[in-house]
Parts: C-alpha cells; sequence; structure tokens
C-alpha cells in the first residue's frame, strides 16, 4: 500500500532537476497567518532560518496545537490541483496545518521573546541542527521521475509481479570505499530505497519494511534495465524474499559479478487491484478526523449528527431574579433545532437536582426523559452551585457509559483548565469548549467515523472497543520486553534529567524555566513507557483520548505535532494534607504539558515552574529548547520502532483464538485458500502443518463439542481473499521469515521460538497448539505456558481486558493480533464482548463505591450485616452467550452454534483490578487463575 | 443503608394529572407500611417537574441520585403514579412494574370508568382506600415474585392430577369457568379458563386474596384490568382450610348462596388429606422431597409463556442467610438479569423458529464479594428461565451444569 503520491498525481509533477536538491536540505516551510485554511500553500523560504515553524501558531494565551501532517496524509488533504506549485521539489513537501484561533496581531507581545532566545542559542551553535530535514542529500540524485513517466505511457496491462535480470558487480565496492557501509542497494543494484524516516514517515508502518523503490541511480545496472519503477516493491533477489532488514545481508552474500534476477511486485498493478479503492475511502475519513482534530467542520459528519439530540450545559443554581434571561445558561452546545428542546427543558434538570437532594441527601446522577420518541439518557454533575449537564439518546450511549463520559470529560477539563468554574465560566473559552464538545459528541455518536485506523478491520475493533476503553480509568499499554524497555527508559531518563547544555543552569546564569517531571511515552496510541505518576497519566490520557490524538497516531504517520498548554494535575495541586515536615510538600508551581508528535510517537512531558525552576510568569508560550529536546528524543528512538512494531503484531501477552475457527462451517471455500501459492508455502517449512486426519474432522459434520480435536481449522466467516491478500502484502510477517530472521540474528532462541510459537498460533493457518508443544524444548514449556490462558488441551481465549488502576494501565490484545484473528463472527463477537463487560463493570463501579463509602465511614461491621440483601459487593460476573453465523441459509440444517463466556472479575485488594476475559464454553476456566497469569509480572 | 432500618423507604404517589390533585400517597420504610413522610411541596414539585415536561412534549420518565430512584408514570392522562425508593438494588425496571401493577390494583377496585373520567375527586379517594391493602403489599417485601416477574407464582401440589381433576369437576358443577385453588396467594390448581386470564389480573386476584384478612367466605367485586376493566366481576372465595382458599370469577350466576357448605364437602371432602399436604407448600413451593442439590439456597423458575413462576427460598432453611435475605437477593438478581442480559420482554411472540440473533445470552451468573460469597446464577432454556442462589462452596465454574441438572429436573413441573 505503498502509495506513491506522485503516481497518483502525474500530470501535476513535472521532471524534477538533479540539481535542486542541495537547497532542499533545509528547507523550512512557513504557513502564513491566513493558513488555517487547510488548502492554503505556503510558499517555501529555502534559507536556514532556525526558527521553528510553529511558532507563528503559539495562541495569545501561550497555548498551542500545532499539527502536521507526514507527506501522505497530507497529499490527501489537498486539491489535487495545488501540488502543482511545488515544481521544483523532490520530495513532497511538507504542507502545514496550522489552527488559527486568535488574531495574530495580538500574538506580537510574547514574540519576541521567544525569538529572542532562539536567536542567542543559533548564534552560539546551540540549537540542535534540525537534521531531520535533510534526508536525500547522501543519497544522489532521484530525479527520475521523467523517466519513469515515459515508461508509464507504454503500460496498459500490468503483472502483479515482475522479474528482472539485472548485472551485479560487487567488485564495484572497492571502488566506492568512503561510503557508509549499508548502502549496498544503492551501490550494487543502483536502486535507491530510503530508510531515512522522511521517506519512512509516508509508507504505511506495516509495511515499512518493504523495499520500495524510491530512486534510481543514473548508470545504475537498476536504471539501465529500464523495467524498474520507482514505486516498485522490492520483494526477491534470486528467489530470496528480502525486506530492508536483510537486504544488505543478501547482497552481500553474491560472491562475485553475475546476474541475479529481482523480482518486484508492481507498483502501478498493485495500486490499481488493491489500493486505490480503499486508499479513497480511508482518506475521506482522514480529512475528517484531521478536519475535526483543527476545529474546522467537516459538514457531512457535522449535519448529521445535528439530527439526534444531545446537548450539554452548565447552569448555575443561583438565580438572580432581576438578572437577564437565560442567565442561569453559563454555556451550552450544540445550537441546533434538536437540542434546542432538552435546552427549553432545563428548568426539569434544575428542579430535580436542588428537589431530589433536599429530599434523599444525595445528589441527582442521572434522569430518562422521551423526546420525539427517542429516550435520552441526562448525566448530572454537580458542583458547587453548578451544575454541569449532558444528554445522550440512550440507543447511542448506555447510561452506565454516559456517567463514565461525564466524569471522564469534567476531569479532562479540570486537567485544562483548573475548575469548571474557569473552564466554562470565562468567555474567551467558549470557542476551545466548543471544539471540545464537538468532539466528544463525534465521538459518542459516530464513533465508527472516528477511529479511523490502518485497516477496516482495526477500525471496526475501535469502534466496538471504545464503549468500554474509552472510560476507564487507565491507559491502553503494551508490555515490551526488558532490554527494549530499558532502551525506553534510558532515552527518557535522559530526558527528564534535563542536564543538556541549553539548560544548565551555570551556563547561562539563570534559572531553568522549567522542571521536567515526568514523560510518558505513547506509540500508535500504546503507552510504552511513562515515568510519571499513575494519575498525572492518566489524565493526560484521557487529554489525549478527548482530542482524539491516540487515534490520530494511530493511523497517520504524524508529521510534527506539538501541543503546549497549562494543565492543572490533580495529583500535583491537591492541598498538602498536613503541616508535617517530613513529608514531601508539593511546590506552588504552575505546571505545562508538552506533547511532541512525531511519526506514530507521541512523547507527553510534564512540566513544573516554580519550585526548583523559575516562576512563570503570565502566559508563556513553548520553549524552543523544550521542544527541541523531546524532538531530538523522538528522533532518538527512530530505529527502534520496528521492534514496537514486533511487538504490537506478537504482543506478550496471552494467544487468542478466532471465534470462527471453533464455528466449523464446512466451506467449499477452504480448498480455494489451500492452492494460494502462498499459503502453500507458508505450510511448507511448518511441520505442524494439519494432519489429513485433522482435515477429515474439518470436513466432516465435525462437531465442536467433540472436545479433543482442536477445532483449529480456519473457516467460517473470514473470506479466503481477504486473507491470501493480508498474507500477500506483508510476506515478511511469514513465520519462516521470522525464523531466518532470528536465526541469522542469533538471538536468544528461547525469545525467537517463543515468537515463532506466537506467530503461528495468530495466524489464519490451521495450528493446533497441542501439537506446538512437541516442537518445544522442555525448557520453553514453562515460557510456552506463561502465553496461554486457558486451561484444557486447545486455546480458548477470544478476547481479554485487564485493567490495573495500581498503576493506570490497562493491556487488551493489539489491533494487529485481532486483525491477524480476522473472521466476521469473531469481530462479532468483540463488539458484544465489550458492550457485556461495560454492564458488568457498572456493576463492580457500584461495588466500588460501597467500598468506598465503608471505608469512609470506617467500616463498621453493622453496616455490611445490613446490605446482605443487595447485590453488592460483586467480585465476579460471567455472562454465557450463545452465537451462530449470520445469514444462514441451509434450511434443513439448523446453523452451527457455538458458545462462549464473558467473565468479569474484581480484585478489590491492594488496589482494584478488573479483568474481562471471553473464552470458549468448552473448558470450565476458573477467572482467578486466569488473572493471576494475566497480571503477573504486569508492571510498568 | 440497611434493609430494615429506617433509611429503606419506598414513596408511592398519586395525583390526578390534570388538577395536580394527589390521590394518596402511600409510605413503606423497611418492608413494613409507614406513615407517609413527603411534605406536599415535594410531592408539589415532583409533579410540576413531570407536568412541565409533558406541557413541551418532553415526557420525564425516572431520575436517579445515588441512592434513590425515582419514576414517574402517567395512565390514560388522568392519573400520575410517581414513586420514590432508596431501597437497596432498587431498579428502575423493578420500579415500573410496580407502578403498572398498582394502576393495575386501583383499576381492579374501581373500575378503569372512574380513573380516567373524575368527576368527583373526594369520591374518588374514598372509594381508593379499599385498595390501600393490597397497594401496601406491593411496596413492602412480599414472599411472592409475581409482581416483579409478572408471572403467577404457583406451588407444586403432591398429588395434581387428583386436584386438577376435581377443580374442573366442581366448576362444571357450579357453571363457572374461572375456579382457582390458592394457598396463601399461589395457585395450586386452576381451571383451564382461569389460566386464560390477562396478564396483570392473574397475578393480581391471587395476590388480592392473600393481602385480605382471612374470612370463610367472600363476594367481592372485582373489574379486570386487562379483560373487562369497565364492567365489574364477582371474585367469590370460601376457604377450605386455613390459607386454603377456593375462588371463583364469575358474573351475576351463581349466588354466593349456592355454594353452600354441602356442596364443597361432596367435593372436596374426599381430597382432604391431599389438601392438608397443600397448606405447608405456600413457601416452599414444591412437594416435600423432591430432589434438590444440597448448595441451593433459593430457586426462581419462570415458565415465560405460560407465565407461571416458582419462587422458593425454604431449602436448606437452617443455613444463612435469612429466607427474607434470600428473597431478596434473588430478586435483585431477577431485576438485574432481566434489566441487563437477557431481553426483559421475551414474551410468547418470540419462538424457537424466529430470526437467531447473532449473539444471544444464555446463562449468567455472579458471586458476591468477600464475606458472603453466595452464587447466583440463571439460565435460560427454552421458555424456561431458572435462577438459583447457591452456597459459598459450590464451585463457580460448576454453576452451570448444577443450574442444567435443576432445570431438567424442573421442567416436568412447569
Amino acid at each position: 500500500m505503498m502509495a506513491d503520491p506522485a503516481w497518483r498525481d502525474p500530470s501535476g509533477r513535472p521532471a524534477e532537476l538533479p540539481g535542486d536538491l542541495s537547497s532542499q536540505e533545509e528547507e523550512e516551510e512557513e504557513a502564513d497567518a491566513e493558513a488555517s485554511d487547510l488548502s492554503s500553500c505556503s510558499s517555501a523560504s529555502s534559507d536556514t532560518d532556525l526558527e521553528p515553524e510553529w511558532l507563528d501558531s503559539v495562541q495569545r494565551n501561550g497555548e498551542l496545537f500545532y499539527l502536521e501532517l507526514s507527506e501522505d496524509e497530507e497529499e490527501s488533504l489537498l486539491p489535487e490541483t495545488q501540488t502543482v506549485n511545488h515544481v521544483n521539489h523532490v520530495r513532497f513537501s511538507e504542507k502545514e496545518v496550522i489552527i488559527e484561533e486568535d488574531d495574530p496581531r495580538e500574538r506580537k507581545k510574547y514574540e519576541p521573546k521567544l525569538k529572542r532566545f532562539t536567536k542567542i542559542l543559533k548564534s552560539k551553535r546551540l540549537l540542535p541542527k534540525r537534521n531531520h530535514k535533510k534526508n536525500s542529500n547522501d543519497s544522489g540524485p532521484v530525479s527520475i521521475l521523467k523517466h519513469r513517466s515515459n515508461q508509464k505511457t507504454g503500460l496498459t496491462v500490468q503483472q502483479r509481479y515482475k522479474d528482472v535480470m539485472v548485472y551485479i558487480n560487487p567488485k564495484k565496492l572497492t571502488v566506492i570505499k568512503a561510503r557508509e557501509p549499508l548502502k549496498l542497494l544503492e551501490v550494487l543494484v543502483g536502486i535507491i530505497h530510503q530508510t531515512k524516516w522522511s521517506w519512512r514517515r509516508s509508507g504505511k508502518q506495516a509495511d515499512g519494511e518493504r523495499l520500495v523503490v524510491h530512486g534510481l541511480l543514473p548508470g545504475g545496472s537498476a536504471m539501465k534495465s529500464g523495467q524498474v519503477l520507482v514505486g516498485d516493491v522490492l520483494v526477491a533477489v534470486n528467489d530470496v524474499e528480502v525486506t530492508s532488514e536483510n537486504i544488505e545481508r543478501v547482497l552481500s552474500c553474491i560472491p562475485g559479478p553475475m546476474q541475479v534476477k529481482l523480482t518486484f511486485e508492481n507498483a502501478y498493478a498493485v495500486k490499481k487491484e488493491t489500493a486505490q479503492p480503499k486508499k479513497k475511502k480511508t482518506q475521506a475519513c482522514t480529512n475528517d478526523l484531521v478536519k475535526l482534530l483543527c476545529g474546522l467542520e467537516a459538514d457531512g459528519v457535522q449535519q448529521s449528527a445535528l439530527d439526534v439530540p444531545h446537548i450539554t450545559m452548565y447552569l448555575t443554581l443561583q438565580i438572580h431574579s432581576e438578572a437577564a434571561r437565560e442567565e442561569e445558561i453559563l454555556y451550552h452546545y450544540p445550537v441546533s433545532e434538536a437540542s434546542q428542546k432538552l435546552k427549553s427543558v432545563r428548568g426539569i434538570f434544575l428542579t430535580l437536582c436542588d428537589m431530589l437532594e433536599s429530599v434523599t441527601g444525595t445528589q441527582v446522577t442521572s434522569s430518562s426523559l422521551h423526546l420525539n420518541g427517542k429516550q435520552i439518557h441526562v448525566a448530572y454533575l454537580k458542583e458547587s452551585d453548578k451544575l454541569l449537564l449532558i444528554g445522550l439518546p440512550a440507543e447511542e450511549v448506555p447510561l452506565p457509559q454516559l456517567r463514565n463520559m461525564i466524569e471522564d470529560a469534567a476531569q479532562t477539563l479540570k486537567f485544562m483548565y483548573g475548575s469548571l468554574d474557569s473552564a466554562f465560566c470565562q468567555v474567551e473559552n467558549a470557542p476551545r469548549l466548543d471544539h471540545f464538545f464537538s468532539l466528544f459528541f463525534k465521538r459518542a455518536l459516530q464513533p465508527d467515523k472516528f477511529y479511523v485506523s490502518a485497516s477496516p478491520s482495526a477500525q471496526q475493533y475501535d469502534a466496538a472497543s471504545a464503549v468500554l476503553l474509552d472510560n476507564l480509568p487507565g491507559v491502553r499499554w503494551l508490555a515490551l520486553p526488558q532490554e527494549l524497555k530499558v532502551e525506553l527508559d534510558t532515552a527518557l531518563s535522559d530526558l527528564e534529567a534535563a542536564d543538556f547544555a541549553e539548560l544548565s543552569e551555570d551556563y547561562y546564569d539563570m534559572r531553568r524555566l522549567y522542571t521536567i517531571l515526568g514523560s510518558s511515552l505513547f506509540y500508535k496510541g500504546y503507552l510504552v513507557c511513562s515515568h510519571l505518576p499513575k494519575d498525572d497519566v492518566v489524565e493526560i490520557a484521557a487529554y489525549c483520548r478527548q482530542y482524539c490524538l491516540l487515534p490520530l497516531a494511530a493511523k497517520q504517520r504524524i508529521g510534527q505535532l506539538i501541543i503546549w498548554r497549562e494543565v492543572f494535575p490533580r495529583y500535583h495541586l491537591q492541598p498538602p494534607t498536613g503541616s508535617d515536615t517530613e513529608v514531601f510538600q508539593e511546590p506552588e508551581g504552575r505546571y505545562f504539558l508538552l506533547i511532541v508528535g512525531l511519526r506514530h510517537y507521541m512523547l507527553c512531558v510534564l512540566l513544573e515552574a516554580g519550585g526548583c525552576a523559575s516562576k512563570a510568569i503570565g502566559t508563556p508560550g513553548p520553549d524552543c529548547i523544550y521542544v527541541d529536546q523531546v524532538k531530538a528524543t523522538l528522533h532518538q528512538l527512530e530505529g527502534i520502532d520496528s521492534r514496537i512494531e514486533e511487538q504490537l503484531a506478537t504482543p506478550l501477552g496471552p494467544c487468542l483464538s478466532c471465534a470462527d475457527w471453533f464455528l466449523a462451517v464446512p466451506r467449499e471455500k477452504a480448498d480455494g485458500l489451500t492452492t494460494s501459492p502462498i499459503l502453500s508455502r507458508l505450510q511448507g517449512p511448518s511441520k505442524t502443518a494439519t494432519s489429513p486426519t485433522c482435515r477429515r474432522t474439518f470436513f466432516s459434520d465435525y462437531s465442536f463439542k467433540a472436545r479433543k480435536p482442536s477445532p483449529s481449522r480456519s473457516s467460517g466467516g473470514c473470506e479466503p481473499g481477504e486473507r491470501g491478500e493480508g498474507v500477500g502484502l506483508s510476506p515478511h510477517t511469514t513465520p519462516d521469515a521470522v525464523r531466518k530472521q532470528r536465526e541469522s540474528d542469533g538471538s536468544d532462541d528461547n525469545v525467537a521460538l517463543l515468537k515463532l510459537t506466537r506467530k503461528k498460533s495468530t495466524l489464519p493457518n490451521p495450528f493446533h497448539l497441542g501439537n506446538l508443544k512437541k516442537e518445544l524444548s522442555e525448557n520453553d514449556l514453562e515460557v510456552y505456558n506463561m502465553v496461554k490462558l486457558t486451561s484444557g488441551p486447545e486455546n480458548t481465549l477470544f478476547h481479554y481486558v485487564a485493567l490495573e488502576t495500581m498503576q493506570g494501565i490497562f493491556i487488551t490484545p493489539t489491533h494487529e493480533e485481532v486483525a491477524q484473528l480476522g473472521g466476521s463472527i469473531h469481530s462479532q463477537l468483540i463488539k458484544n464482548f465489550h458492550q457485556c463487560c461495560l454492564s458488568i463493570r457498572a456493576i463492580f463501579q457500584q461495588t466500588l463505591k460501597e467500598e468506598k463509602k465503608k471505608a469512609l465511614s470506617g467500616g463498621g461491621d453493622s453496616e455490611s450485616a445490613n446490605s446482605l440483601s443487595s447485590l453488592t459487593p460483586v467480585k465476579e460476573h460471567g455472562v454465557l452467550f450463545e452465537c451462530s453465523p449470520e445469514n444462514w441459509t441451509d434450511q434443513k440444517k439448523a446453523p452451527p452454534v457455538m458458545c462462549y463466556w464473558v467473565v468479569g472479575r474484581l480484585f478489590l485488594h491492594p488496589k482494584p483490578q478488573e479483568l474481562y476475559v471471553c473464552f470458549h464454553d468448552s473448558v470450565s476456566e476458573i477467572a482467578i487463575e486466569m488473572a493471576f497469569k494475566l497480571f503477573f509480572g504486569l508492571t510498568l | 443503608m440497611g434493609d430494615e432500618g429506617p433509611g429503606s423507604t419506598v414513596h408511592l404517589l398519586c395525583l390526578a394529572a390534570s388538577s395536580g390533585v394527589p390521590l394518596f400517597c402511600r409510605s413503606s420504610s423497611g418492608g413494613a407500611p409507614s406513615r407517609p413522610q413527603l411534605p406536599f411541596s415535594v410531592i408539589g414539585s415532583l409533579n410540576g417537574v413531570h407536568m412541565f415536561g409533558q406541557n413541551l412534549d418532553v415526557q420525564l420518565n425516572s431520575a436517579r441520585t445515588e441512592d434513590t430512584t425515582v419514576v414517574w408514570k402517567s395512565f390514560h392522562d388522568s392519573i400520575t403514579l410517581i414513586v420514590l425508593s432508596n431501597e437497596e438494588g432498587t431498579s428502575e425496571l423493578r420500579l415500573e412494574r410496580m407502578l403498572h401493577m398498582v394502576f393495575a390494583a386501583m383499576v381492579l377496585i374501581v373500575g378503569l370508568e372512574e380513573l380516567t373520567n373524575i368527576r368527583n375527586v373526594e369520591r374518588l379517594k374514598k372509594e381508593l382506600r379499599a385498595s390501600y391493602c393490597l397497594i401496601d403489599s406491593f411496596l413492602g417485601h412480599s414472599e411472592l415474585s409475581g409482581d416483579l416477574t409478572q408471572c403467577v407464582d404457583c406451588v407444586i401440589p403432591p398429588e395434581g392430577a387428583l386436584m386438577q381433576e376435581t377443580l374442573s369437576g366442581f366448576a362444571e358443577a357450579t357453571g363457572t369457568a374461572f375456579v382457582s385453588l390458592l394457598v396463601s396467594g399461589r395457585v395450586v390448581a386452576a381451571t383451564e379458563g382461569w389460566w386464560r386470564l390477562g396478564m396483570p389480573e392473574a397475578v393480581l386476584i391471587p395476590w388480592l386474596v392473600g393481602s385480605l384478612p382471612p374470612q370463610a367466605a367472600r363476594d367481592y367485586p372485582v373489574y379486570l384490568p386487562h379483560g373487562s376493566p369497565t364492567v365489574p366481576h364477582r371474585l367469590l372465595t370460601l376457604t377450605l382450610l386455613r390459607g386454603l382458599e377456593l375462588c371463583l370469577l364469575c358474573g351475576p350466576r351463581p349466588p354466593l348462596s349456592q355454594l353452600d357448605p354441602q356442596l364443597l364437602d361432596r367435593w372436596w371432602q374426599p381430597l382432604l388429606e391431599p389438601l392438608r399436604a397443600c397448606l405447608p407448600l405456600g413457601p416452599r413451593a414444591l412437594p416435600d422431597g423432591f430432589p434438590l442439590h444440597s448448595d441451593i439456597l433459593g430457586l426462581l423458575l419462570l415458565h415465560l409463556e405460560l407465565r407461571r413462576c416458582l419462587f422458593t427460598v425454604e431449602p436448606s432453611k437452617d443455613k444463612e442467610p435469612s429466607p427474607e435475605q434470600r428473597r431478596r437477593l434473588l430478586r435483585n438478581f431477577y431485576t438485574l438479569v432481566a434489566s441487563t442480559h437477557f431481553p426483559p420482554e421475551p414474551g410468547p411472540a418470540e419462538k424457537e423458529d424466529a430470526v437467531h440473533p447473532a449473539q444471544t445470552p444464555r446463562a449468567c451468573y455472579l458471586v458476591l464479594g468477600p464475606g458472603t460469597g453466595w452464587q447466583l446464577v440463571a439460565l435460560q432454556l427454552g421458555l424456561r428461565l431458572l435462577l438459583l442462589m447457591l452456597s459459598p462452596q459450590s464451585p463457580t465454574h460448576g454453576l452451570r451444569s448444577l443450574a442444567t441438572h435443576t432445570l431438567q429436573a424442573l421442567t416436568p413441573l412447569l
């Protein structure tokens, strides 16, 4: 799916001149003040000015929300004609999306300060070189676009794969010694593949390892052959599969001058077949997401949302009779006809709030009403004499979710503004709140439009799981192996230590501006490393979620994202508990949140002004030094993303099974599956391929109730075409590739084997987990057991969510894992699982509330004795579901039925933990054992 | 808040929708009727918010505070019922069904005509007094489950066939189709006709008989909320043994005098022993010696199409918790199951051969927290829904098979 934008827009991008390159290396693009318009293209100022491009977007109050997308995302945002402007750019220049909410004139006040500082540093050559901007100067001229377009005109039909014979002379190497060692592809074959990040930004992460031809070296063998085109993907060399990881090794094995067969995946054909229709669709969504983030309304989306009655209001309970009309409404959103009605009955809400509190002694939490035949839930949150209300239709948002949502929103608003009052009562905040709530309602009402992910399955997964995961008091966490963790920890610690020269207090003889309290690193929306207290990281994650930054990072490679704002973290701002001097007292400082996003990474840094650092005065904007240091840290992590990616594909968590495998439906389509060349290749090397007997049981009328043979034969609703494509497009994920890679790496055998088995078990290929045991040596068995969560001979686990409130994290299968499983029934199951978990969680929350109350009242025995007749406290709750394939057409036979459990378990001590699992009914599971396995070793 | 403590209160308000005049106000505290405590201003504003919404085409249904639930419901645009409850584990489903039962009870006593067309509020108030007894039984902790499950509470008599035969013969002899034998509000046996009674009255009439003070014989006019809400019928009750009553629902004939002791003796004297055996059946529901697993502490079996249920908390009576607690736990569990997992109104329309929903809940269980450890399990098979309460020593992973076995054993009974 590597989409070379030039291919989509051949006319708009004429040939490039090789000589232009040098001037591009420090290219800076600045948006003019009017750049808030998405499609406005700024002119490129080619000088080496070091002033950061985001400086102009800093708002009057010091806040910054600056988002710049990577090239291919940008491309999709712009009308095609616009690209004509960039004639002399070899790489597709970055256009900026700038959010302009303030009058530029008013910014002038503080601008000089920032600029001045930058200049001091520049003169001392202290600002780090913005080295990411130069990327192509060391790889020679790449302007073969003309070459390619000539070729293209002659092409009408293209094969998907093509073989090209080229002559390779390794002796050339000795001639060019001076070059870096890892450039064999370029030197020998004449193919330029940019692994440097500029190019990698433009590819999707999943095929980041694919060897896309980005350019051809003039006079190189590839160019001479005339058959290699820019955008082609090098798949194999002499039938050996290659990726960017092993290409250099493979090429280095060529002993002497010889003819080599290169197999390419045809760029044009690929795009025609697969990429384009899909691309169109996701682009549309992408646009919406970005526009939403930037506060520009995507009209269609907004329009459909308007029809559904929904509202948020902030009311005051103190009404002065002589005041003007509607004076009790401090804020409301949206202004639409459907919401007008809800606004007009605010008297109900005010009366209920006041009266019920006086009658019952407890605060009103929610009410339900019928409006135009629709049931609407309204959630209340009362603070002193103000009342926050959110109303949403019951159809879309069940009541327990709404309760969680209002608390979440209030928490985030407090994090951003300090208190609800300061958020709502200041007039200048109104547009920001409008933006906040427009995102809020869109997430609630159109989840599927919002969670735009790489693949439809991941998108589905996101939309299905949002109902539960969005409001968990935790952050989605990805467990990483030790060595990777250490690397990340080191990088973050280096940043947090803040002993870089620019910040040295002695050096400039001035107090440093901020102390770095800690930082959290997100990758594709997963928390991978955090050095912040639990409360902080939860609040920061909630902020990111409300502003949809996490899905953004997951889907799109962010060119550059910089967010800066003052925040009010609860953890640091709570009033001192006592006058005990021994206890650490939080300084009376101010706190700032800096989020820098780069490609799939997002690094959130919490800064403290006051305390050790100098006091913050006024509303300071982001400081270049800190931004650049955070950016530098992210650059430092560039190399690691492929390894994190690997973890995403095969995380350390337990193996999963696909529900469709258990619905043994005989299908003719399965035959088509086995004939797929890729699949047969897949099955070739693996000894564990299904035995003939097993296959027979599958094709015969196989009942899953007979527990012995694994229903591992993949069948069911998963379309073979889809699966074949998935495998075919990412050849490097095949087990033998992994194995090859591992063996050549000579890394730890245990880990390699483990990964290998995990890989297999998650492939749609039928692998009986039990068989795997034979492959593993005794030593590996222990590790293997950890990975399988369920008991019994086969792996019956479908899905899980584990929440650990002590550290504020939760784990759940990754998008990649779920996508690997595929299956139509499985996706329904996941949806149902999350909905069921929501209601289970509502019961647990009740229990937690009771516990809290009990703890507050001193844990009297009399109370616990009295509450015996109510259904609290609950510690475990399970629901058995039965499902059968949809659209069952066979009238004679009853559809096959599969039963699965959704079980939730609550642990109160030492800190609340919640576990939700979904597994097949065939084996009776003991939830507490599963929980132990899952929570074991779950540490940040 | 303890369930027996003063904190657990239910307030029921009934107002004339048009004028806002309170018709009655019943309260119960800790399961027993108590004096109304709500000041008039509160009653006024509770009704006011609902009316205000109605004027703007917004129907206010319910509101919740941290411990209290309020449900509004207006019937035929003339009667507004409001219930306010802070009982533990109270839910909207329970309160909504309670309001429906209360309104049905009002119709049963005074007829729909009086309620929809209020001419004299004072007279209506007076007439409604007769229904207080029945209404209070809905507010308190009843031994029955019909108000919640909307199924008729039954017991399984030891010699059912014989009793059924006698009952049919007796019905024929008296010329009424609607005859039933009740023991403390539960149906022991009933004629075909009786079982065909519509929903609210099928539950309400046994409930009414159970709530009235004991009398040898009654002739009581009732309106049938579903079958005949405007034309009253006669409910005749004859006490056979103390707590065991014969009910007839009939028109002007036969007069009570016709049902003289001789007639009764002729029919029921031969069955004296089985009838005596029925007496303790009330709370037990199941005949003596019915094999139940020793872990079972309580049982609620519903037949969703016949709309009959068995409800007992008698097994292993000596163990903790008390029957009252067991009953409330099971009721709360039913509420939870019906409102969250199983479709609340399966109804007869949803047959086996209907379209298969992709994901259907079949069973669920709940393990209560530390200190108690009681387990509750619900299982739906076909048209039957079984809820069990089990002692802590029962293994959690075996709950489903235990429930399945129990349900299979109970299937021939209901």
